[in-house]
């Protein structure tokens, strides 16, 4: 097990690509802090973790929210005493063109994709820096590289992201600590049926060059690389995983 | 039964640490070289660590022996499932107008063309067999550019974007390639030209991990590269080092 003992917190973790992390996690011996909005379906992934013989909790978070992240920091040190791994993934997305959105809905999507990571990484890189190490991975989107029509602020947001990590990599990498994201492509989860039909949703997942559907697990399985000792001179980047529809 | 992987400049440096990395997990590792004493040596560790290994000669930038090579290993061992293309350098660091062409031949055929060859070679057995993984080797300096080693870079980012192109044909047949881009390396070649000290000097202030890399670090990720976990990762290139980009 390449992750024995070492404390986990996945924000977005209650469903989708984050709940397949924090089941990842739990395979590999993590103590697992399951961080959702949907503070109900986190506790049914907690249960899914216990059950992988390791320790979990559930824990509501806002990650726009900083009063509600402190709150995620404190119960996270109270109940396990430390954090090795952050996987920033809570998210938000939303559909409306750009003459369209309002500025509450633009908020929203920054303030959640883009703010939940500064805002984590405030209330963790301390801890971390005290202890000389850590791993930062942060979900961003292979849109932040094509973009996508009437998710601008999305795009923009996950773009956001991958400058965002180069930089705290550039902070943190003398503390030991390695920041890098993770841009996946349209997964098999709930996200992309909330804008469009079961039968457009599966067409456009199988039209990868792989002709591979590309299921929560398939990204799970690099960040389990990128959080374990093996990728211990990996920082500051940004890698794709998306069955080979962008390629840059 | 084993898989066979083939390592182009599995002889030194980074390509005998990732033959060694894909010989411990079981993989039967072939290591292709130019200095033939060099993956003899490579050969003997993996076979004196319980591993299965097989050393042979190569000139990468030779047709008839990228050939050769790879028609033995299959008639030896079976379809190559993996095949890094690890065998390069920059070999001249000096400016354009020192360049002869024969020097700009051997670092452009080495690295790229060489990579070009021993997939043209390989690409039939993967496709017969609906599956393979192949790994290329570019450099940070096939992104950010590097004076005094033009065509280094220049080769380098012509692997990044051959890497693409074929990820692209290949796909289809459940081919995924990826190109791995090395930092600053602790090589024994580079070792040799520059002091420990020189290297901390020009390089920890800039690396954000405050280190060169070792080759065991790249060996990590040429496996990861390898196994199911990677299974949706195609087309794509790989840094690793230490922040540096």
């Amino acid at each position: 097990m390449r992750l024995q003992n070492k404390v986990a917190v996945i924000t977005g973790g209650a469903q989708g690509i984050g709940r397949a992390i924090a089941l990842g996690m739990g395979r590999e011996g993590a103590k697992v802090v399951v961080a959702d909005l949907q503070g109900e379906k986190a506790k049914t992934v907690a249960d899914e973790v216990r059950t992988l013989g390791t320790d979990a909790i559930a824990v509501a978070v806002n990650v726009a929210s900083e009063p509600s992240v402190k709150r995620l920091a404190d119960q996270t040190f109270e109940c396990f005493g430390r954090i090795d791994i952050l996987i920033n993934d809570a998210g938000v997305y939303l559909k409306s063109p750009v003459v369209s959105k309002s500025e509450e809905e633009w908020d929203r999507t920054l303030d959640v994709n883009l703010g939940g990571n500064f805002l984590c990484a405030r209330s963790f890189v301390p801890a971390m820096r005290t202890q000389k190490s850590g791993r930062i991975i942060s979900i961003a989107s292979s849109i932040a590289h094509s973009g996508a029509r009437e998710f601008a602020d999305y795009a923009a947001s996950k773009a956001g992201i991958i400058g965002f990590v180069k930089a705290l990599a550039r902070e943190l990498g003398p503390d030991g600590i390695t920041v890098n994201a993770i841009c996946p492509g349209s997964a098999n989860t709930d996200m992309p049926r909330r804008h469009r039909s079961e039968e457009e949703t599966m067409a456009r997942l199988r039209a990868t060059p792989l002709g591979h559907v590309l299921e929560p697990e398939d990204i799970a399985g690099p960040i389990l690389f990128l959080a374990s000792d093996a990728a211990a001179y990996i920082t500051g980047q940004a890698y794709n995983i998306n069955c080979g529809t962008v390629m840059i | 039964m084993s898989q066979v992987a083939l390592v182009t400049g599995g002889g030194n440096g980074i390509g005998r640490a990732v033959a060694r990395r894909l010989a411990a997990t079981g993989i039967t590792v072939i290591i292709a070289d130019y200095d033939h004493a060099a993956a003899e040596q490579v050969r003997c560790e993996i076979v004196d660590a319980g591993g299965t290994a097989d050393a042979l000669s190569i000139d990468v930038t030779v047709a008839r022996d990228a050939k050769a090579v790879v028609t033995d290993v299959s008639q030896r061992f079976g379809p190559i499932d993996i095949l890094a293309n690890i065998a390069g350098g920059s070999f001249y660091t000096k400016r354009i107008e020192d360049f002869t062409w024969t020097e700009w031949k051997h670092v452009i055929d080495t690295n790229l063309k060489g990579t070009f060859l021993m997939c043209r070679e390989v690409a039939p057995i993967m496709q017969k067999q609906k599956s393979g993984r192949i790994l290329n080797t570019a450099s940070n300096y096939g992104v950010t550019g590097s004076a005094l080693r033009v065509p280094y870079s220049a080769a380098k980012a012509g692997i990044i974007s051959f890497t693409k192109s074929l990820a692209m044909e290949l796909a289809a047949d459940g081919i995924r390639l990826n190109t791995v881009a090395p930092g600053p390396t602790d090589t024994p070649r580079v070792m040799e030209k520059e002091t420990g000290e020189a290297r901390k000097q020009r390089w920890y202030s800039s690396i954000p991990l405050g280190r060169t890399g070792k080759p065991e670090d790249l060996a990590e990720l040429y496996y990861f590269l390898t196994t199911p976990e990677s299974a949706a990762i195609t087309g794509q290139t790989f840094h690793c080092n230490g922040g540096l980009l």
